[in-house]
């Protein structure tokens, strides 16, 4: 499901990695689409699941269920799923924004 | 992929006491990024790598306090690593804090069959990391001061050990002893061993004439001049000094560890205590008139090397026929000779010029039932 925006809260003191993690996403973003077009489901699987660990820790609550329902989806082949969860992936990342406090 | 080492001194910290040394292995830089940021954040030293193949190589090269490990990496994983790590001898102390999955309680039984000892869910909540990671540097802490305390006991004995035993040992044998004495610090065997020994005495030509004519005082300046140089005369051959009597030494070679080469020991032992009293007993003929000496007794056999004494005083001691020899040769040798038994003379015949030796043929000795071939060695010495 697509928003109109996301508001992520980060706290302060991670103010300085947040170019770099949002970068990786980005990065990230491609190589999710590279994967899937090539039906690399293992690729995905483990694309999946670093978001997943990632995401939260840093205050992405979306990155990590994003990666969770890809993980899951990759694992069954649900190639569908997967392209759906990146969409989503993609409008978040583009309007994303954050809070620091 | 990028390795990132990082060391960062944390600004309020101003103790002397080192950093708890953190190594990071995760193949996500984010990952890697957060932790490493969290734990600088603590006053910890956070190094990080990229995958369990750099992860062992840096545990290796500079063991750290503690490692977090990321499960889910290509390769080499992080069950490889713990497993890895836990087998060495080396390493297998470095408590290990595995990073996994919330849901993945199936990772936590591998981990836990991987010999990890604490784990941490993924996604990290801080809190979480922060709780853990102090409460293993509070056990490294605690383990460390146990541990320091423990070596202090063991160096405080091994001194005490030292410094009893090397009055009667060289100090190189003293080393060998505590070496040998293993963890119940049993030194010598309590019992009584028979061994094969060589026995040396040594006395000094000339001392009764030394006690009659020079005042007490100088008697014993002189005697200890005597004894530090037939000590220091064994020391460097490693002989154990079994007694000191008036103005005799006894040594013995082969105990309490064997010496493939005793003989040849003894014999530099004896050649060495001769030669480096000559100057001695230049200076005191010069200043008090004495004609003085060493005279060495040398013999090989059997004997029995013991603790013996009371419960108040014992002595560590070797008894039996090759001491009693010995002793017999050195009364019987004049000032500046070595008398030894044939055995003896038998293995050392190769190192000993011709014509210092003199054959003394079969010769019974007071108290002894038994002719016993008898080598005389003449030291030569400037007079």
């Amino acid at each position: 499901m697509k928003h109109d925006a996301y508001t992520v809260t980060v706290a302060k003191d991670l103010a300085d990695l947040i170019p770099s993690f949002m970068d990786n996403r980005r990065k990230e973003l491609e190589t999710l689409r590279a994967a899937a077009s090539a039906s690399d489901f293992d690729e995905l699987r483990r694309l999946g699941h670093r978001m997943k660990g990632a995401g939260s820790s840093y205050g992405f609550d979306l990155v990590s269920t994003t990666g969770k329902t890809i993980e899951d989806a990759a694992q069954s082949g649900d190639a569908e799923a997967v392209k759906a969860c990146l969409a989503i992936y993609e409008d978040y990342l583009a309007k994303v924004e954050i809070v620091y406090e | 992929m990028s390795k990132t080492v990082a060391r960062q001194a944390p600004t309020e910290v101003s103790t002397a006491a080192p950093a708890f040394r953190v190594l990071i292995v995760d193949d996500d830089p984010d990952m890697l990024g957060f932790l490493a940021h969290m734990l600088r954040g603590e006053g910890m030293d956070a190094e990080t790598a990229a995958d369990g193949t750099e992860g062992i190589a840096m545990v290796q090269a500079a063991a750290p306090d503690l490692v977090l490990l990321d499960v889910m990496m290509p390769g080499v994983t992080g069950f490889d690593v713990c497993k890895r790590l836990k087998s060495d001898e080396a390493t297998a102390m470095i408590p290990i804090v595995l990073v996994t999955s919330l849901e993945d309680s199936g990772s936590r039984v591998q981990g836990i069959e991987a010999g990890a000892d604490d784990f941490l869910s993924k996604p990290v909540k801080r809190e979480e990391l922060i709780a853990r990671v102090k409460t293993l540097r509070r056990l490294h802490e605690t383990r460390r001061e146990l541990e320091s305390g423990r070596l202090a006991g063991e160096i405080q004995n091994r001194e005490a050990i030292r410094s009893a035993f090397s009055r009667y040992v060289s100090p190189q044998l003293a080393e060998r002893i505590i070496a040998d004495a293993g963890e119940e610090g049993e030194l010598f065997s309590s019992r009584a061993q028979r061994v094969n020994v060589v026995a040396l005495f040594a006395d000094l030509r000339g001392f009764t004439r030394i006690t009659e004519s020079t005042e007490v005082g100088s008697v014993v300046d002189m005697l200890n001049e005597y004894f530090t140089i037939l000590t220091d005369a064994a020391y460097h051959h490693d002989a154990t000094i079994f007694n000191m009597a008036g103005d005799s030494l006894l040594v013995g070679f082969n105990v309490p560890f064997p010496q493939e080469d005793a003989t040849r020991r003894a014999f530099l032992t004896a050649q060495e205590m001769v030669s480096r009293f000559a100057p001695v007993a230049r200076r005191w003929k010069d200043n008090y008139g004495l004609a003085t000496g060493v005279g060495i007794g040398i013999c090989m056999g059997e004997a029995i090397l013991a603790n013996v004494g009371s419960p108040h005083y014992t002595s560590y001691t070797i008894i039996g026929n090759p001491v009693n020899t010995a002793a017999r040769l050195m009364q019987t040798a004049p000032a500046n000779e070595v008398l030894m038994c044939g055995t003896v003379y038998e293995e050392i015949q190769s190192l000993l010029p011709a014509e210092a030796v003199e054959p003394r043929g079969e010769v019974t000795l007071r108290g002894k039932q038994e002719p016993i071939a008898v080598y005389a060695l003449r030291i030569p010495v400037t007079e």
